[in-house]
C-alpha cells in the first residue's frame, strides 16, 4: 500500500509540483527530500524529485529513483506518467507511450497526461492512436477550434479525407453564420486548410468552388492566387487559367513555373517557338529588368533564331558585366550545337574587338568591364566540362585577370581550371589568393576550406573555416560547426580523412552528419503542439510529410554513401584501425609481412602523436574559457573521442554500416550507387537474399552499369563455391532472382568479353570488363594491364577516369609506375599522377 | 537559370530547408540551426522565400496533385539565394511590422536582380498576410551594395546606426520601409462578407438581418499568445539568443 501524506506534507508535495512548474528544480528536490525524510516511500514524491533531477542533467540517478517510485506505487498515474517523461526524454518513445497510456488508464479524465500521449503518437505517426486521443480532447473541450483542427489532422494523416473535411466544417456550423473577421489568421488559415484538404480528394471541381467562395478573405493571398491557378489548369478551365497565371507572373515575374501554366493555359504548342517567343518578349517589355523572360527563349530556340537571341542575350549581359552570365546559360551545353553558336558568337566579339583596334586605344571604365568578363566568360566556358580546352582556358582567365587584378571570380575561375587539371594542391593554393583579396566575404572563405579539404588538408580548411565560426564555442570551430549544423563542411571533412584512410576521424564526421539529421527529425517536436496554436496548419502538415522524407535528401545519401564505404575498407583492411598503413607502389596486398609490422608500428605511433595533439589543444582551449557555454545555455562538455577511436575500433563493421546502409536504401532506392554498395555490405554478411535484391535492384536501375557488371560475376562465382550450401528455401530464391541477371548456363568468359566489346567506347566500361577478365582468367593479368594502360591513348578518356585506372591497378595488386609515367605525361600539369 | 519561388508554395517546397541552411553558412557569418528555418517556415510561411536553379530537364510536373505546371518538392535543386521573414513577436513601438532575419544570394549569382525580387515578395506578404504597418532590417554599414538595394532600389530610409550590433563589433544601420500601401482591403472585403450573407439569408428565408461581422473575431486576431517552443529550451530562447549573438 503507497503511503498516505499528513496534510503539512501534502502541501509540501504541492509545492513540489509548483516548483517544477516554475523551472525551480533544485527547490524542487530539497521540498521532496523534505517530505521524503517522513515518508520515504511515498511514490508519487519520488517521482516528482526524480523528474526535477531530470531537469538538471542528473538523468540517470532521476531513472533509478523514479523506477523505485513505480515499485512504491504501481497504482498512481503520478508514478506513471512521471516514468513516461523520463523516457520521452531519452528518446525512448515506444516505452513512453505505454507508460503514459498505464497512467492515462488510471487517471481517463487527466489532460495533461493525454496531452503528452497524443504528442508522442503524433511524433511516432501512431495515426489511430492519435486519433483517439484528439477525440478525447475534443470531446473535453469542444470550444477550442484548435481541438477540431487537431482531430481534422489528425483524419487527414490516417488518410481518411472526408472525415477530416466534416470535422472542419462541424466546426465551421457551430459559429452559425458568424463570420470571424478577415483579420482571424487562424480562421483564414483553417479555411485554406480545409481546401487543400478537398483538393486532395481530387475533387479540384468542387475546390475550386470553395476556394472561389471563401478565397477573397484569405490573407495568404499568393498561396489562394497559386491554388487558383493550379486548380483551373487541372480542369482545363482555359481561359481562366490564363488570367490566374498572368496575375501571378505580374505578381513575379522569376518563376518558370508560372510561365508554363501560361503556356499550357493558352495551349501554344512546343514546337510554336514563334508564338512562344512573342509571349516571353511581352514580359521582357512589362518588365525591362526581369531575367526569366529573355533567358527561357533560349532553351526552345534554335538555328538562326536562337543565334539572334542568344547574341542579344550575351551582349547585352556582357556590356552589364553580370559575373553570373556563365552560370546562367550553361545549361544550354547539352545541345552541342547551341554550343558552339555561344561559343562563335563570344569569340566573335573579341575579333570584333581587335578588329576595331585595340583595347587601349578606347579603353575607358566601361570597354574594359566588357573585354574582361569576356575573358571571364571564355574562361568559364573552356572549363565548363561539355566543352573544355584547359589551355585556352588558362589563356582567358589570365587576361581577365590582367585587365581587373582585383576580380575574385575570375581568381576562383583560375582555381577551378586547376582543379581540372588535376592538381588539387595547386587549385587550393590559387582559391587561398583569391581569399585574400577578400576577406570579409564568407563565399570566398567557403570556397577557400572546401578546396583546401579537396586537397586533403583537413587542418588548415579548420583554420580557415574558424574565421567566421564562434570559436568560444565548447570544441573550438568544429564545436561552433557542428552546433550551426554546417554539413557540407563535415561531409568534405569526413570524405577527405576517408581519401587519406584516416578512417576513425572519416567515420567521426560521418557519424555527426548522420545525427544531425536525427536532430532535425527530433526537432518537429516542439511544433506538435506550437503550430495548433500558432494556426499554421498547411505549413504543419508539410512539415510532417516532409520529415517522413527526411533522410530523401541528397546531403543524407552523399554522407552515407562515404560511410558505407568508410566501413567498408574497415572490413576488408582491419589494420586500418590504427591509421593510415602507406599502401606502396605495388598495393596493400603485396606488401610482406615484415614490412606490413613496420607499417603497423609507424602508423600506431603517428596516431598517438595526433592523439596527443589533439589532447594539448583541448586544454588550451578548456583554459581560455572555463566556464564555456553554448549558444542555448547549456553547459556542454568536451566530446570525449575526438579521434573517433570508439567508432573505429569496433568488432563488427559489417553491423555498423546498416545503421547508414538501410535509411540510404529506404530512401534512396533508386540510387545505383547506393545499390551496388548495398550488395558489397550484404555478400560481406553472407546475406545472400538482401545481396540479390540489390543486384536486382541496381539492374532495374541501370543494367551495364560497370560496378554491377563486375558484382553479376564475383557473384556468380560465390555462388558456385560455396563452402557449405545455402539453406534449401533461401538457395531456392537466390538462384531463381539471380538466375534472371545473369543465368547459371551463360559462359562468363564469353559473356564478359561480349560485355567489352559491346562498351568499349567508355573507359569506366572498360575497367570493369578487365576486372572480369582478370577475375575469371587470373593468368590473363598482364595482358589485362596491357589493355588498361592502352585505355590513356583514348582520345576522350577524362582525368577521373584515369584517376580511376589507378584504383583498378590497386585493386588488382598490380604495378602502378608506368600507368602512372604514361598518364603523368598527358596531362602535365596533373599532381595526381605522382605516386608516393 | 534562377526561379524565385515561395518557400511555402503550392505544393510546398519546405524541404529546400537544409539547402537554405547551407546557403547561408556558406555566405554569411551569422547562422541558426535548422529549427530556427523551421520555426520562421511554421510561424510565418507565407514571408520566406527562395532562389533555386532550374534544373536542366525543367522541374517535374504532376497531373494527379498539385503541380501541373512545375513542382520543385522532392528535387532539391541548388538554392542560390534566400530571404528568411518574419514578424516582430513583442513590437517595442505597438505596431506590427515584419522583419528581416536574413537574406543572401551566392556570389556567383550576383546582378541578377535575384535579391530585389525576393525582398518585394517578401515584403508584400509581410503587408496582406499580417497587415505589417513597415518592415525593418539591419545592414552592415561596410556592405554598399546591400545599402544601395534597400535604399536606392527598395526605397528602405535610415532610422538609426545601432553601434557594434554584429558579432565583429561592426556597426549597423537599422532601416525600414513604410509597407501600408499594400495592405488588403479589409472594407471591401466585409463588404463582400455582407453581401453573401444577404444572399445566403435570401436562399435560405433566413430572417436574421445578419449582424455587423465587422468587429468579431478581431480581439482574438490582435491578442498576441506568446508561446514556446525549443530544442530543450524554446524557439523564444532561440530568439533572445540570435539577437545576443548578434550583438
Amino acid at each position: 500500500m503507497p503511503e498516505t501524506l499528513s496534510s503539512k506534507d501534502q502541501s509540501l508535495f504541492r509545492q513540489v509540483v509548483h516548483h517544477f512548474e516554475m523551472k525551480q528544480y533544485k527547490k524542487g528536490i530539497k521540498t521532496a527530500d523534505q517530505v521524503l525524510r517522513k515518508n520515504p516511500k511515498h511514490g508519487d514524491t519520488q517521482a516528482m524529485k526524480a523528474l526535477n533531477m531530470s531537469q538538471i542533467g542528473q538523468m540517470e540517478e532521476a531513472f533509478a529513483l523514479a523506477k523505485k517510485a513505480l515499485q512504491n506505487d504501481m497504482k498512481s498515474h503520478i508514478t506513471w506518467h512521471v516514468y513516461g517523461l523520463l523516457l520521452r526524454q531519452e528518446k525512448n518513445y515506444e516505452e513512453a507511450i505505454k507508460a503514459y497510456r498505464f497512467a492515462l488508464r488510471l487517471e481517463p479524465e487527466s489532460q495533461p497526461i493525454q496531452r503528452d500521449l497524443a504528442l508522442l503518437q503524433m511524433q511516432m505517426r501512431d495515426y489511430q492512436g492519435y486519433i483517439r486521443s484528439r477525440s478525447a480532447m475534443l470531446q473535453a473541450r469542444p470550444a477550442f477550434r484548435q481541438n477540431w483542427t487537431a482531430l481534422a489532422i489528425a483524419h487527414h494523416l490516417a488518410g481518411d479525407l472526408a472525415e477530416a473535411e466534416k470535422v472542419l466544417t462541424t466546426y465551421e456550423d457551430t459559429l452559425k453564420g458568424a463570420v470571424p473577421h478577415v483579420a482571424d489568421m487562424e480562421n483564414s488559415e483553417a479555411t485554406l486548410y480545409k481546401n487543400s484538404i478537398i483538393a486532395e480528394t481530387g475533387d479540384i471541381e468542387r475546390a475550386l468552388e470553395h476556394l472561389e467562395a471563401v478565397g477573397y478573405r484569405c490573407t495568404d493571398v499568393l498561396a489562394v492566387m497559386e491554388m487558383k491557378a493550379d486548380y483551373l489548369l487541372r480542369l482545363g478551365r482555359k481561359a481562366d487559367a490564363e488570367a490566374a497565371y498572368t496575375a501571378l507572373l505580374e505578381r513575379n515575374p522569376d518563376n518558370s513555373i508560372y510561365y508554363n501554366g501560361l503556356i499550357l493555359a493558352k495551349g501554344i504548342a512546343e514546337t510554336d517557338h514563334k508564338a512562344l517567343k512573342t509571349l516571353y518578349d511581352e514580359w521582357v517589355e512589362k518588365n525591362p529588368r526581369c531575367d526569366a523572360a529573355r533567358r527561357i527563349p533560349l532553351d526552345f530556340l534554335e538555328g538562326d533564331e536562337f543565334k539572334q537571341a542568344a547574341d542579344a542575350y550575351l551582349q547585352r549581359m556582357l556590356k552589364k558585366g553580370v559575373p553570373s552570365l556563365f552560370v546562367n546559360i550553361k545549361n544550354l551545353y547539352v545541345n552541342p550545337a547551341k554550343r558552339d553558336v555561344v561559343q562563335g558568337l563570344v569569340e566573335g566579339y573579341l575579333s570584333g574587338e581587335a578588329a576595331n583596334g585595340s583595347a587601349e586605344s578606347n579603353g575607358d571604365d566601361k570597354h574594359n568591364e566588357f573585354l574582361s568578363s569576356t575573358y571571364y566568360f571564355l574562361a568559364q566556358h573552356y572549363n565548363y566540362h561539355l566543352s573544355r580546352n584547359l589551355s585556352k582556358a588558362m589563356e582567358n582567365v589570365e587576361k581577365a585577370i590582367e585587365l581587373s587584378p582585383k576580380a575574385v571570380e575570375y581568381h576562383m575561375t583560375k582555381a577551378r581550371i586547376w582543379k581540372h587539371y588535376g592538381n588539387p594542391e595547386k587549385a587550393a593554393e590559387e582559391m587561398e589568393k583569391a581569399r585574400l583579396l577578400d576577406e570579409k566575404d564568407r563565399h570566398i572563405n567557403t570556397k577557400a576550406a572546401k578546396y583546401a579539404l579537396r586537397n586533403n588538408d583537413n587542418e588548415k580548411a579548420l583554420d580557415l573555416m574558424s574565421k567566421f565560426t564562434r570559436n568560444e564555442t565548447v570544441g573550438g570551430t568544429l564545436g561552433d560547426l557542428h552546433e550551426m549544423q554546417c554539413t557540407w563542411f563535415l561531409t568534405e571533412d569526413a570524405e577527405a580523412f576517408l581519401r587519406q584512410k584516416k578512417l576513425g576521424l572519416a567515420l567521426k564526421r560521418f557519424h555527426s552528419v548522420y545525427n544531425i539529421f536525427d536532430t532535425w527529425q527530433e526537432d518537429q517536436f516542439d511544433f506538435h503542439g506550437f503550430s495548433l496554436r500558432k494556426g499554421m496548419i498547411r505549413a504543419y502538415v508539410d512539415m510532417i510529410r516532409w520529415e517522413d522524407r527526411l533522410r530523401e535528401h541528397p546531403f543524407y545519401t552523399r554522407m552515407a554513401i562515404g560511410a558505407v564505404k568508410a566501413h567498408l575498407l574497415l572490413h576488408d583492411q582491419p589494420d586500418l584501425v590504427h591509421g593510415p598503413i602507406p599502401s606502396g607502389v605495388n598495393g596493400l596486398d603485396s606488401t610482406d609481412e615484415n614490412q606490413r609490422k613496420k607499417a603497423l608500428k609507424k602508423a600506431k605511433k603517428e596516431q598517438q602523436r595526433l592523439e596527443k595533439l589533439e589532447a594539448d589543444k583541448r586544454a588550451a582551449r578548456k583554459a581560455a574559457a572555463a566556464n564555456a557555454k553554448s549558444a542555448d545555455g547549456e553547459t556542454k562538455t568536451e566530446d570525449p573521442d575526438p579521434m573517433g577511436n570508439n567508432l573505429v575500433q569496433t568488432q563488427d563493421p559489417m553491423k555498423d554500416v546498416l545503421k547508414f546502409l538501410t535509411p540510404l536504401l529506404e530512401s534512396s532506392p533508386q540510387n545505383v550507387e547506393a545499390q551496388c554498395l548495398g550488395f558489397e555490405v550484404h555478400s560481406r554478411r553472407n546475406k545472400h537474399l538482401l545481396a540479390v535484391k540489390c543486384l536486382a535492384a541496381a539492374h532495374s536501375i541501370d543494367p551495364s552499369n560497370p560496378t554491377l557488371h563486375l558484382q553479376l560475376l564475383r557473384f556468380r562465382q560465390s555462388l558456385d563455391s560455396l563452402s557449405e550450401p545455402l539453406p534449401e528455401p533461401v538457395a531456392e530464391v537466390v538462384n531463381a532472382e539471380f538466375d534472371k541477371l545473369l543465368p547459371k548456363s551463360q559462359n562468363l568468359e564469353e559473356w564478359n568479353e561480349s560485355y567489352l566489346s559491346a562498351n568499349k567506347g567508355s573507359v569506366s566500361h572498360v575497367h570493369a570488363g578487365l576486372s572480369g577478365r582478370q577475375l575469371l582468367k587470373p593468368e590473363s593479368k598482364s595482358q589485362c594491364e596491357q589493355d588498361l594502360l592502352a585505355t590513356l591513348d583514348s582520345s576522350d578518356i577524362t582525368i577521373d577516369e584515369a584517376i580511376a585506372g589507378l584504383d583498378v591497378l590497386d585493386k588488382w595488386g598490380s604495378e602502378k609506375t608506368a600507368y602512372a609515367e604514361k598518364a603523368s605525361k598527358k596531362w602535365p600539369e596533373s599532381s595526381v599522377f605522382v605516386l608516393n | 537559370m534562377v526561379d524565385i519561388v515561395p518557400l511555402s508554395s503550392y505544393p510546398s517546397y519546405i524541404d529546400l530547408l537544409p539547402s537554405i541552411q547551407t546557403c547561408n553558412i556558406t555566405n554569411l557569418p551569422e547562422n541558426y540551426f535548422l529549427k530556427y528555418y523551421l520555426y520562421h517556415a511554421l510561424t510565418w510561411p507565407q514571408l520566406s522565400f527562395v532562389a533555386v536553379v532550374r534544373p536542366r530537364t525543367g522541374y517535374k510536373t504532376n497531373s494527379s496533385g498539385p503541380g501541373l505546371a512545375g513542382d520543385v518538392s522532392g528535387q532539391y535543386p541548388k538554392v542560390v539565394g534566400y530571404v528568411l521573414a518574419k514578424m516582430e513577436e513583442e513590437p517595442a513601438d505597438g505596431k506590427p511590422h515584419g522583419h528581416i532575419t536574413s537574406l543572401s544570394v551566392m556570389r556567383t549569382h550576383r546582378r541578377l536582380g535575384i535579391a530585389e525580387r525576393l525582398m518585394r515578395m517578401s515584403q508584400r506578404a509581410m503587408a496582406e498576410s499580417h497587415r505589417a504597418h513597415y518592415v525593418s532590417l539591419h545592414v552592415r554599414m561596410s556592405n554598399v551594395a546591400a545599402l544601395r538595394l534597400y535604399r536606392d532600389t527598395l526605397g528602405f530610409e535610415v532610422e538609426k546606426v545601432e553601434a557594434g550590433y554584429y558579432a565583429d563589433g561592426e556597426d549597423a544601420y537599422a532601416m525600414k520601409l513604410n509597407l501600408e500601401k499594400m495592405w488588403l482591403d479589409w472594407k471591401a472585403i466585409e463588404k463582400k462578407d455582407r453581401e453573401n450573407n444577404k444572399e445566403e439569408d435570401k436562399e435560405g428565408g433566413n430572417e436574421d438581418e445578419g449582424e455587423e461581422v465587422g468587429d468579431l473575431g478581431k480581439k482574438d486576431a490582435e491578442k498576441m499568445i506568446r508561446v514556446k517552443v525549443g530544442r530543450g529550451l524554446g524557439v523564444g530562447d532561440l530568439v533572445e539568443k540570435n539577437e545576443a549573438q548578434a550583438q
